[in-house]
Order: C-alpha cells, then structure tokens, then sequence
C-alpha cells in the first residue's frame, strides 16, 4: 500500500508572524508538502518553503531533488519563500512548476519578485531547471498521482489542487472566500446553525478527502467586517468538510492576528460545529513541523 | 596597535565590577522533561537528557513503559538545536499530538503526546 506523506512547513496566513505567541501553530507563511514515494509535490511557496528546502538539502545533499510545484496564486504570502528555496540553485535539480492560468502567470511571477530591485539574485541565474507546465483542465497524472484543480472565490483568482495516489485523496484549497458562494445565503441567515450549501462542483471535488486542508482564517464575528477579502469562515469550512464527506480537516492559513489560543478557541468552536451537524470529522489546525501519515 | 594611555586601562576592561555579567552561562538549566500522566508507572516524569531517544516497551527503551498497548519501539524522540521531534517508528497504534495522530511532529511546550494508553506532557527545557 503506498502511503502519503504530508507535512506542514508554514501555515500562517497573509504575513510572517514569529515570536512566542505563535510559537505552537507557527508564523510561516503557506507551504505544504506531500510525499508519495520518492515523488515530492509541493503546494505554495510562502516562507514555509525555506524551511523545507533546507531540509531537502540536509536529507539528499548528493541526491538530485526533482519537485512539482503548486501554487494557489501568486499573493505574496504563497511565492515569498521561493527565491529563498536552496535546491533552486543546484544545477542538479529540476523543479517543474505548475499553472492552472496556463498563461504563465506563476513563472512570470515568480520571475517578477526577482527582479533586481526586490531581490539581488535574478531568476535567469537560478542553476536548477525550472519547467513551466500548464496544468490541463480536468485530471493530470504526475509521477502515479492524479492531480486535479478547480477555481475559488478570491481576489486575482485562486485555485484548490486535489491530490488521488492509491486510493488516498488529499485536496489543498487554501484562499478561498466559501462564505461567498453559499447557496442557502437566506436560510444560513435566519438560522446560523443551518448547514450551509456550497455549490456542487465544488462540494464534488472535495467528496472524499481523506484530508482537507483549508482556509479558515476567520471566527463568525471577525468575517462580518472582512466580507471580499477572500478568506473563509472556520465554521463554513466546517460545512464543506460536512457535506464533502471528509475525513481529516485541516484549518490552514492562520490569522496573523491570531496567537495559538486564538487558534485553539476558532478550532474548539470548528468542532462543536461538526457535532451539531452530526458528523465524525477530526478537525485540527495546521501546524508547522507536522507530518501525517494518508 | 597600542592603547592611548590616559584613555583605556585594559586591565579595567576585563574586571568583573565593570563589565558586562553574561548571565545565562550563570544560570541553571531548566531540563527537556515529559511527564508522564497516565498509563502503567504513572504519574512519574521522563528528563530527557540524549540527543536521540526511545519510547517504548522494550526493557532497552531510553523510556520505557510496560504497556500492552506500546510496540517495542514505538517512536524516537530526535533533538535538533532548542527543540525535540517525535517520530513514529512504525508502531502498531501510533501516536497522537494534542489529539493529532501523525507521523513526525515538532513538539513545543505543553504538548500532550499519546502512545496507546500512555499519556504524556512534553516540557520544553532552556
Ligand atoms: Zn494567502
Ligand atoms: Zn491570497
């Protein structure tokens, strides 16, 4: 049976938050990583990302390192960590980088916060090889895992990546506004414990998960002044993982105002909601230096 | 080089009266501990004091806990500068963290770690 590694390098949402009050969840910003085998697939470049290139160089110093890169967009909390990512200056290692826009927008960008008056390194003296791939509507299979993407509600576009490898199925949907896409608005609205409906194709391609890793940024009170800045309410996440027939959910993208008790209340109340809808769902927060076993 | 006489005495610079106290190499330590809550031996406390360390119910486990529910070595604890990792090492039941099961985790300070029936308290020494 194959297993799947995943493996938390920075969770934190919108900005780096060191410093003790964050010490448990951790303050860098989002990047995932997920190994099946010897295949490395690795969603987001956000501080996190250094994190885990220095520890790729630690494991396989002589070894070539090959890795697909996802990103959900290109907010600067997802492509920070990239020009800091150790193995992308080996010439031995090839880094295959992956758009869902298939109009190049991750390298170029990834390429425009190198330019000289951001960075002193440019892209262009990068040694590794960095293959630009468009990511094919429907499924692509990359080293025996199919991956799939689909569009979420956040301002300049993002995209959720579902990762399927033996049966095993692991989506990463990170910047996503859900609370603007529910289908119920009216009846969520007179009733706040009411199951709130998001739309099929979305509830479809989350069906299953063995883990859902999700934007939660927000508790009910906090989103009520933050409607259109492209994050989720905990509690509508919760609904999602509910009807999607999730397994594991994973609350990510950490508020940068929020100190671990914070995160520790927005998951206890994440969890009572799970009850109420009579589910059996391990909910928990993302945390930096986690690793799980799928 | 030499001193500009009437400005420096090197002598003062190096007396303990004038100089700046380094006042960590002065204080105690404050050991890496887990305290062990429930399951067999409890309660007791674990200081951890190697740099690699074994949990489980093999008599040859730097901790070991005599509990049906533990595989002979059940996880290692690894430390890498101020901070311990806890590893699975392919045991029967696993381990959690704060209710997580996983497979490897950073621990920081209050963590509760269960291995089977046996629940621990991880404290973070300085
Ligand atoms: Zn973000
Ligand atoms: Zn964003």
């Amino acid at each position: 049976m194959t297993d799947a590694f995943v493996r938390f390098w920075g969770t934190r949402g919108s900005i780096p938050t060191p410093g003790h009050r964050t010490r448990r969840y951790g303050g860098n910003t989002s990047c995932v990583s997920l190994r099946v085998g010897n295949a490395l697939y690795v969603c987001d470049g956000g501080t996190g990302l250094r994190e885990l290139g220095v520890s790729l160089m630690q494991e396989q110093p002589n070894d070539a390192i090959e890795a697909h890169l996802f990103f959900s967009h290109t907010h600067w909390d997802h492509i920070q960590g990239f020009p800091f990512f150790m193995p992308a200056y080996s010439s031995k290692n090839t880094l295959y980088v992956y758009d869902a826009t298939r109009e190049e927008r991750v390298r170029q960008l990834l390429l425009g916060q190198m330019r000289s008056d951001y960075f002193p390194v440019a892209f262009s003296d990068l040694g590794s090889t960095i293959i630009s791939r468009a990511l094919e509507t429907g499924e692509t299979l990359i080293d025996g895992v199919c991956v799939r993407h689909i569009e979420q509600v956040h301002p300049g576009r993002s995209f959720a990546y579902s990762f399927n490898v033996a049966g095993k199925k692991i989506v990463y949907a990170t910047d996503s506004e859900l609370d603007l896409s529910i289908q119920n608005v009216s009846e969520c609205d007179a009733n706040r414990d009411r199951l709130r409906q998001l739309p099929a194709e979305l509830v479809k391609f989350v069906q299953g998960a063995d883990l859902l890793i999700a934007d939660g940024q927000y508790t009910d009170e906090e989103y009520a002044t933050k409607v259109g800045w492209g994050h989720a309410r905990a509690s509508t996440v919760v609904d999602l993982a509910v009807q999607a027939g999730v397994g594991q959910l994973a609350i990510f993208h950490h508020d940068p105002m929020h100190a671990d008790e914070d995160v520790d209340q927005l998951l206890a109340v994440a969890r009572s909601r799970v009850e109420l809808h009579g589910a059996r769902i391990s909910v928990f927060g993302a945390r930096e230096g986690l690793e799980l076993r799928i | 080089m030499s001193f500009p006489k009437d400005d420096v005495d090197p002598e003062a610079t190096l007396s303990l009266d004038s100089g700046p106290v380094i006042a960590s190499l002065e204080r105690a330590q404050k050991p890496y501990v887990l305290e062990q809550l429930q399951g067999p031996g409890a309660p007791r406390r674990f200081v951890l004091q190697l740099a690699e360390m074994i949990i489980g119910r093999s008599l040859q486990a730097h901790i070991s806990v005599d509990s049906a529910l533990l595989s002979r070595q059940h996880v290692q604890l690894v430390r890498s500068g101020p901070e311990y990792a806890c590893k699975d090492l392919g045991s029967k039941n696993g381990f959690y963290v704060n209710g997580v099961r996983a497979h490897s985790a950073v621990l920081r300070d209050g963590d509760t770690l269960q291995l089977g029936d046996v629940v621990m308290i991880y404290r973070e020494g300085e």
